[in-house]
């Protein structure tokens, strides 16, 4: 086993220097801001156009989505360059899935893999080259977890599909280019064997955005009023749609992994070596140290899922039920988290700072507890698909899908 | 043993629930965490023409004499709005430290007009947000020949926003705590309400506040005997209101997975969705029962101090954690900004910090039955 993640090769420290280098020049003027974190409503303006204008950069030169096949507007690299923009990336308090507000990362995968050669061509590069944010809207008032019960119905009509329904918490706080929206093709049809995907553009006609107050920030209500979308857009086919899910939630459930560490654990160190107590830092007191060193052991098992499920994603082996087991484990932690920092920073972990990255502000990672437990699926969710693919109480295991 | 309500705690509660029904219903009180308006004057005058403020206070000074129980009975009606306001902090605890500090002649003044809600009177105890005890009180009181001067900034107020005057815990120039009465009008005080994911919490700046030699309570150096004292009769009263916050929740959740229909069945259905609401019944019924066997301590003259604190830790936990658990049944839309829950996750993170957090509480309850060698307390 290697963890090293600097082992470079030669070609790769070439690249490695290459990367430094653009970073340096392109991240100039990146110094004064502080990343908000998704959902975000602190953001400003400005730091919303340098983050487009950031993905459009990386996307150019097909680093954004660094191992997707070029002629789609990929980068056609290898694992060892993917790793390379990530760590670079991350000295900068940033991550390539989250360069501005889309949710590409996970759309992109799922149409290379359903999509048709046409569809590739036309729906990837735009994305890929970070020019048009997605949203990724399923979750509907009544189905809730269960998207499966999805009532909006897109019926065809001639070269179209009309789209008519309602959607909830979902997207960002910008309006969207697109939305890659779950929908029933067939209102008639069996469960599981009605549904489909479209990829509809977000200035159609019929589509209406209202935003909703979350404890994480801005989420929308979406309603489809006679919304008339190219039958081109049907991603996967007609009443293939719950295979088309599969591959999307996995990828939602954590599946996609991670190579960069939470940085909580740093600035919560800083805090208690320079804040004092009677005199004494509180990186001193025992109990603050106890409760450091939990958040760290904690933090550090979850970076350690997060790069196991990274790693199995790129060698092409879908780790069985590493996707559930990193996302049950790593709310329950924040929650954990959110609660030891109210101990260490009494009223202090409940007030906003301004002057730091958004998902190392303890105000944030306080509310984000409680507030992140259901995005993309609840604890329970998760923990019903790990039985399944575990095989618990079955004699068959459930298999990960594969995702790209 | 008796473990049930008496007749005219009874009389309380319903009286309370009646005018939460009324005048607090929980639609509204979510509008009022929505705009940040958690003092509500028009409210505050209706509680205490209900005879709601200072009612463990003495009838001589224009209390009602009840006990700690019968008090305690009505704040957790209260609770379950959680309804805002300084009910607590100076109906309750404002209350208490004027009755355990103050002369017979400033109790005679004082007491009346808190009880008649005419005065707030709110406590600024410690000067930082992290720690909670005598080292955290850093404001600075000097004397001059003919009044004192209050210099030093309380970071973290609750129901701040609301007060007519402050209790301030002062360092004198002897390394003593004192406690002053400030009235909010004097020139140098000023209060910047807080931003964040809390609610009522405001910076108060004492800048150099002129206040006549008469304001102290008690003598310089008591400060921290009287401030224990009173949050001793205090904070089970707190602890009551967060019993009645965690009740309310457990109702409403319970009701939730009777009607939220998921993949063709009521949530309540789900094992884990049982589960959870069978870790909130838990917090729940341990807040509950631990606040009120120390009520009743209180009210029977049976020793308390490690059971008030104890009570303190287990009854801001237990509120936190139904929050958590009852949002981890609500999902999704138990964190729009519009649902009830919400208000309570507010109140539950605020009342966590306030008067100390539960850690703070448990080394307390630890040190009031097993002093350190050498403890200064
Ligand atoms: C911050 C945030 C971001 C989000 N972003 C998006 C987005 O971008 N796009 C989008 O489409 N949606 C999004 N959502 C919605 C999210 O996917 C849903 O909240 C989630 O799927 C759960 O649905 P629900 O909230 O309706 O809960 P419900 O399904 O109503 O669940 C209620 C309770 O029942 C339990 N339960 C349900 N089914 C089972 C079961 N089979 N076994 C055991 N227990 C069960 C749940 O665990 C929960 O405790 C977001 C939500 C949040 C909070």
């Amino acid at each position: 086993m290697d963890f090293n993640l600097q082992a470079d090769s030669r070609e790769i420290s070439v690249f490695r220097k290459e990367v430094q280098e653009w970073l340096q020049e392109n991240m100039r003027g990146a110094e004064e801001l502080r990343w908000s974190a998704t959902w975000s409503t602190r953001e400003n303006e400005e730091e919303y156009g340098f983050r487009r204008k950031l993905a459009r950069k990386l996307g150019g030169r097909g680093w954004l989505f660094p191992m997707f096949p070029v002629e789609y507007g990929g980068g056609g690299l290898a694992i060892d360059h993917q790793l390379v923009l990530e760590s670079e990336l991350d000295r900068y308090g940033i991550s390539l899935a989250a360069v501005f507000y889309t949710l590409a990362r996970i759309v992109a995968p799922v149409i290379l893999k359903w999509g048709t050669e046409e569809q590739k061509r036309n729906f990837l590069p735009p994305m890929l080259r970070g020019e048009v944010s997605v949203w990724q809207v399923l979750t509907e008032p009544q189905g809730g977890s269960d998207i499966a019960t999805c009532r909006t119905k897109a019926i065809r009509d001639g070269d179209h599909y009309v789209v008519n329904g309602q959607k909830v918490m979902v997207g960002y706080h910008h309006p969207p280019d697109f939305l890659w929206t779950l929908v029933c093709t067939d209102p008639s049809g069996p469960r599981h064997e009605n549904l489909g995907w479209l990829y509809i553009p977000g200035n159609s006609d019929g589509i209406t955005i209202q935003p909703m107050r979350l404890m994480m920030g801005i989420k929308n209500a979406v309603f489809f009023d006679n919304v008339r979308v190219p039958a081109f857009n049907l991603v996967g086919g007609e009443n293939n749609g719950w295979s088309v899910a599969n591959t999307h939630l996995e990828l939602e459930h954590g599946g996609e992994g991670r190579v960069g560490a939470d940085p909580l654990v740093e600035r919560v160190v800083e805090y208690c070596r320079e804040t004092r107590v009677a005199a004494t830092p509180l990186l001193e007191d025992t109990s603050v140290r106890d409760m450091i060193a939990d958040m760290m052991i904690e933090l550090h098992v979850v970076h350690l899922f997060a790069r196991r499920n990274f790693w199995h994603r790129y060698v092409r082996e879908p780790h069985p039920y590493g996707g559930a087991q990193f996302r049950y484990y790593q709310r329950m932690v924040r929650l954990r988290n959110g609660e030891r920092l109210q101990q260490i920073m009494g009223y202090h972990a409940l007030v906003p700072d301004l002057t730091v990255n958004e998902v190392v502000d303890f105000e944030y990672v306080v509310r984000s507890g409680p507030g992140m437990l259901h995005g993309g699926g609840t604890l329970d969710t998760d923990r019903l698909v790990f039985a399944r693919r575990v095989g618990l109480g079955r004699p068959t295991k459930e298999k990960a899908p594969e995702t790209i | 043993m008796d473990l049930r309500l008496t007749k005219t705690q009874n009389m309380f509660k319903r009286a309370a629930a009646d005018f939460l029904k009324a005048e607090a219903p929980s639609h509204t009180i979510t509008e009022w965490f929505g705009s940040k308006a958690a003092f509500l004057p028009d409210l505050y005058r209706k509680a205490a023409a209900l005879g709601w403020l200072g009612m463990v206070i003495p009838e001589r000074y224009g209390g009602a004499s009840t006990s700690f129980t019968d008090c305690a009975v009505v704040f957790e009606e209260l609770g379950h709005g959680p309804l805002p306001g300084p009910l607590f902090s100076s109906g309750v605890l404002g209350a208490l430290l004027v009755l355990e500090g103050a002369s017979e002649e400033q109790k005679k003044t004082l007491l009346p007009a808190v009880c008649s809600g005419k005065s707030i009177v709110i406590a600024a105890v410690a000067d930082g947000g992290v720690d909670w005890g005598p080292e955290s009180v850093e404001t600075r009181l000097t004397r001059t020949t003919d009044h004192l001067v209050l210099d030093g900034t309380k970071r973290f107020v609750y129901d701040a926003e609301a007060a007519t005057a402050f209790i301030c815990a002062a360092r004198t120039e002897s390394g003593e705590i004192a406690l002053v009465l400030v009235n909010r009008e004097s020139p140098g005080v000023s209060i910047m309400p807080k931003a964040g994911f809390m609610v009522s919490v405001a910076e108060v700046r004492f800048d150099k506040v002129r206040v006549p030699v008469s304001s102290l309570l008690g003598g310089a150096g008591a400060g921290w005997q009287i401030l224990d004292r009173a949050l001793e009769k205090a904070l089970p009263i707190l602890c009551a209101y967060q019993v009645g916050a965690c009740q309310e929740i457990f109702d409403f959740t319970a009701e939730y997975t009777r009607t939220r229909v998921v993949f063709g069945q009521p949530i309540g259905r789900f094992q884990r969705v049982q589960d959870h609401c069978v870790e909130i019944s838990i917090h729940l019924d341990a807040a509950r029962w631990v606040t009120y066997e120390t009520l009743w301590k209180l009210d029977s003259g049976v020793p308390a101090t490690a059971g008030v604190h104890e009570a303190k830790a287990v009854a801001s936990e237990a509120y936190y954690q139904v929050c958590n658990f009852s949002h981890m049944v609500h999902a999704g839309p138990g964190t729009d900004y519009g649902h009830p829950l919400m208000a309570h996750s507010v109140m539950a993170h605020t009342l966590y910090q306030y008067l100390g957090t539960p850690l703070q509480h448990k080394r307390r309850m630890m040190d009031a039955l097993y002093p350190r060698a050498g403890s200064r307390e």
